[in-house]
């Protein structure tokens, strides 16, 4: 009979990220699920009853209506540097709500990676080179990243990230593009509600799915299979 | 949005590229493009819009600007520059605006038309896009919204009622409580103080929900001559709450929330209306407004070494300006200090952030060479982590397997405003409930599995009224039902372990049979500040195997075997015998007596097709036990 159990991926996949980023000085940092709104989308740069706030669909708490589910993890970004000066190196892995119908590739409730870098002189070129450190690391093999534009509030300019593993024989997904993250440089408007100075400071933000992760490194078909505690999955790892 | 190829080739002299090229470049340079699609002898892009840019590109003019800055070819014509001149002024209609919603309000009169079909290339540009055709006058709208973005609204002028001088009056009012209106696609709203509405000013009543739709009984019918178009501006948030409350996300609304400029405004108002001059035969009477459509754009300052610094790039002065002028802003350049004004329908250009994102999409981002990150100490370490982790390693050495589940429950403290579903309304409060589930679904698996006892664990967040915490629930059961004996016993094995682990005693916050749970929140204060993270293993290459959906069945084999008889070389001969579908073979204990070993397994079989019956699962057995006795083993 078994005498070893069974870690969950996603937890193992946490500690491996933050093994990673403490190599690079990145601290891990939390923030409460239940978040004010004010973090969750005005101090970041995303104001009410703007198309932006449609980006996220948002589950309200009747008992008090400052507060939301938390959409991410980039509250945890002004929290952070309300309460730290630069630099500032910091990942935040945690659990995010949506309220949007769940299947094979959505759940109500998964996993974000937050991460944070703000100095005087921290660029795109910073972010680029860190990401491929970390995928690298993660994915095994020399990953290069490549970025495209696009929108998020509380970036400016926002982009998106897409890895290539480097070709490796017997792997899917090395040898081609995916898209894996949304990111970019942090908002004037986020830096100001957390009390950093713009005209001194920048840095770099970035948020992906670490379900995502999952999905592409264990090959999982189905994402609601890692909140619904049966062991047919779990102990596969 | 949809966008054809040959649509945007009208703002070219030159030919565009192919497809591909303009598939890629806007990719990499603009905007994601979802889908390339032929229709007919068309190409169509659907491009994902996103919010910073649907002031502007929301139309072909928009993306045909775009395509003329990334691939730096000029645009024939651009129908947005130049003064635009409203012809003759109307004498009998006045604009009334009533509301601080509308700021700017265009109509113009087009008499003598004639209702009837597009002409076709009318109707292939529509189609193409996937818009259906109506009739002329109507296409004739949908047609400049999508060529410049304007939304218009065309009303059968005779519907409007006369004063006793004859003239008549469209106001802009918000709508009175209790007031209805049936829209041209036969919805029946309600309207409130907050919505605003076009009125018949003579007659007092509503026509059109401002924005968002206009209403069946002004609207074009196959008997209308005389058309009254409406271009105007709407506040972009008023637009997106009475869209939504409504339930009418229309293409006019959308541009509107987006916060189309209202510069534009004159400009579709004047091509709709030589636009249904000329397809319907009518003529343009005149036009008239009320309130003020010119905008001022903010002049906005940035400097090469700005931009150097923020993408991580080395471009010169040289490149920037040429980079700026494809865009037809204002520049002034002092040096290496650019400071531009945008065009009128950019209403995105505010902070030197937005220019230098204007000039590194240009540049192209793929440019940007990574600077590597060099190792660095972490300055503060997480403790709940650290911890978390003593606990994961304690748990699964014990043989239990960590579990993550919902945050949402039927009932319990926290409510949820707008839950997903009943069962889930509300958060939970401990960890128990869903643990206590989650051991009784897995009970039927502990053979499939090869487990004795299905020993669960989670490490998550719980919510109070107002406060959460971390918990960690364990659940054990070994049969089908709770035994004190051998449960407990299991359990206070495990609480020890964690106790010895921690260096702390554990006061359970939840029990029950089998369970117990605890808060690390309350544990955390009482234990040691970690110096440095255990280093994470890089977990082994798993690949995920999904799994059967169908029971297992399980059968249990004992024999005597001649001493020295290997366990693998038995293991080996089971499996064999048994077949594909033996998906386990549990090795459950050995003893030997007499000179004999005894020797006994449990098989699982399941099948990933259906569910096995008892008569299929007998046969299988039936050549196990026939391969036994051919080793000339002996079945107890």
């Amino acid at each position: 009979m078994e005498k070893i159990g069974h870690t969950h991926p996603l937890s193992a996949m946490i500690a491996e990220i933050n093994s990673i980023f403490a190599e690079i000085g990145f601290t891990f940092a939390e923030g409460p699920e239940r978040e004010l709104i004010k973090h969750n989308f005005d101090d970041l740069n995303v104001p009410a009853d703007h198309p932006s706030r449609d980006m996220q669909d948002t589950f309200y708490l009747s008992a008090d209506d400052t507060l939301v589910m938390r959409t991410h993890t980039s509250p945890v970004q002004v929290r952070h540097m309300l309460t730290h000066t630069p630099p500032i190196r910091m990942i935040c892995p945690g659990k995010v709500f949506r309220n949007e119908a769940t299947d094979a590739t959505h759940e109500a409730q998964f996993f974000q990676l937050e991460g944070l870098m703000v100095d005087k002189d921290v660029s795109l070129a910073h972010m680029k080179g860190v990401l491929e450190y970390f995928f690298s690391r993660f994915f095994g093999g020399e990953v290069q990243v490549r970025f495209r534009p696009s929108f998020f509030p509380f970036v400016e300019p926002g982009v998106e990230v897409d890895m290539m593993i480097a070709p490796q024989e017997g792997n899917k997904l090395s040898g081609r593009w995916i898209e894996v993250m949304g990111a970019g440089m942090v908002h004037p408007n986020v830096l100001r509600a957390a009390n950093i100075d713009p005209l001194v400071y920048q840095g770099f933000a970035f948020g992906m799915g670490i379900d995502r992760l999952g999905v592409l490194r264990y090959g999982i078909d189905d994402i609601r299979l890692m909140y619904n505690g049966d062991l047919r999955f779990v102990n596969q790892f | 949005m949809k966008f054809s190829h040959n649509w945007l080739q009208t703002f070219f002299d030159t030919p565009l590229p192919a497809p591909a090229v303009i598939e890629e470049k806007l990719t990499f340079h603009s905007s994601e493009v979802e889908e390339v699609l032929s229709v007919g002898a068309d190409t169509v892009f659907d491009v994902k819009v996103l919010p910073d840019k649907s002031a502007w590109l929301m139309s072909h003019r928009g993306l045909a600007r775009e395509l003329s800055v990334i691939l730096d070819l000029p645009l024939k014509h651009d129908p947005l520059v130049g003064e635009v001149t409203l012809g003759e002024p109307l004498t009998d209609v006045r604009v009334v605006l009533d509301t601080p919603v509308c700021d700017f309000y265009g109509a113009a009169v087009i008499e003598g038309v004639t209702v009837g079909p597009s002409p076709e290339w009318l109707r292939a540009r529509l189609e193409a896009i996937g818009q259906r055709s109506i009739n002329n006058i109507v296409d004739a709208t949908n047609y400049v919204m999508f060529e410049l973005g304007q939304p218009l609204h065309a009303f059968d002028a005779n519907t409007f009622t006369t004063d006793t001088a004859g003239n008549r009056e469209v106001r802009v009012r918000p709508a009175k409580a209790g007031e209805r209106l049936t829209t041209l696609s036969q919805e029946e709203l309600a309207l409130i103080a907050e919505d605003v509405v076009i009125t018949d000013g003579v007659a007092g009543t509503p026509l059109a929900l401002a924005g968002v739709k206009g209403g069946l009984n002004s609207g074009v019918t196959e008997s209308t001559t005389r058309i009254l178009l409406e271009a105007a501006h709407f506040d972009r948030v008023a637009t997106r709450l009475a869209s939504r409350r409504h339930k009418l996300p229309t293409d006019a609304a959308k541009r509107y929330e987006n916060g189309l400029s209202r510069s534009v405004t004159p400009y579709g108002l004047v091509a709709g209306a030589k636009l249904i001059a000329e397809i319907a035969g009518g003529q343009v009477v005149g036009y008239t407004t009320a309130g003020d459509s010119t905008v001022k754009r903010p002049a906005v300052s940035v400097s090469v070494s700005d931009i150097n610094r923020v993408l991580g790039i080395a471009i010169d002065a040289a490149a920037v300006a040429a980079i700026l002028a494809r865009f037809g802003y204002q520049v002034v350049q002092d040096g290496e200090v650019f400071t531009v004004t945008a065009t009128h329908e950019r209403d995105d250009l505010l902070i030197k952030q937005d220019l230098i994102e204007e000039v590194g999409r240009v540049y192209g981002l793929t440019h940007i060479v990574s600077i590597a990150p060099v190792p660095a100490p972490v300055i503060e370490l997480n403790t709940r982590l650290y911890y978390a982790e003593v606990i994961r390693r304690t748990l699964t050495g014990l043989g239990f397997s960590e579990v993550y589940t919902s945050s949402f429950r039927e009932k319990d403290i926290a409510h949820i405003k707008n839950a997903l579903a009943s069962d889930k309304s509300y958060l939970r409060s401990r960890l128990q409930d869903n643990l206590l589930e989650v051991r009784a679904k897995n009970i039927p698996f502990r053979d499939l599995l090869g487990l004795r006892a299905v020993q669960v664990f989670e490490i998550g967040t719980v919510f109070g009224a107002t406060e959460e915490a971390f918990h960690v629930g364990l659940a054990v059961q070994t049969g089908t039902e709770y035994k004190a004996k051998v449960d407990d016993a299991l359990l206070a094995m495990a609480v020890e372990a964690l106790e010895t682990a921690l260096g702390v005693a554990i006061s359970p916050v939840h029990t029950a049979p089998g369970y117990i749970e605890f808060s690390l929140e309350a544990v955390l204060p009482d234990l040691p500040v970690p110096s440095a993270y255990e280093v994470a293993q890089k977990s082994a290459a798993i690949l995920y195997k999904p799994f059967s959906a169908y029971p297992s069945v399980s059968r249990d084999i004992a024999m005597w075997v001649g001493e020295g008889t290997g366990l693998e070389s038995v293991e080996a001969a089971l499996k064999t015998a048994a077949g594909s579908l033996l998906v386990r073979l549990t090795h459950l204990d050995t003893f030997t007596k007499d000179g004999r070993t005894s020797l006994a397994f449990r098989l699982v079989f399941q099948s990933n097709e259906k569910t096995l019956d008892g008569a299929e699962v007998d046969e299988l057995m039936a050549a196990v036990y026939s391969a036994v006795a051919g080793q000339g083993w002996e079945v107890r």
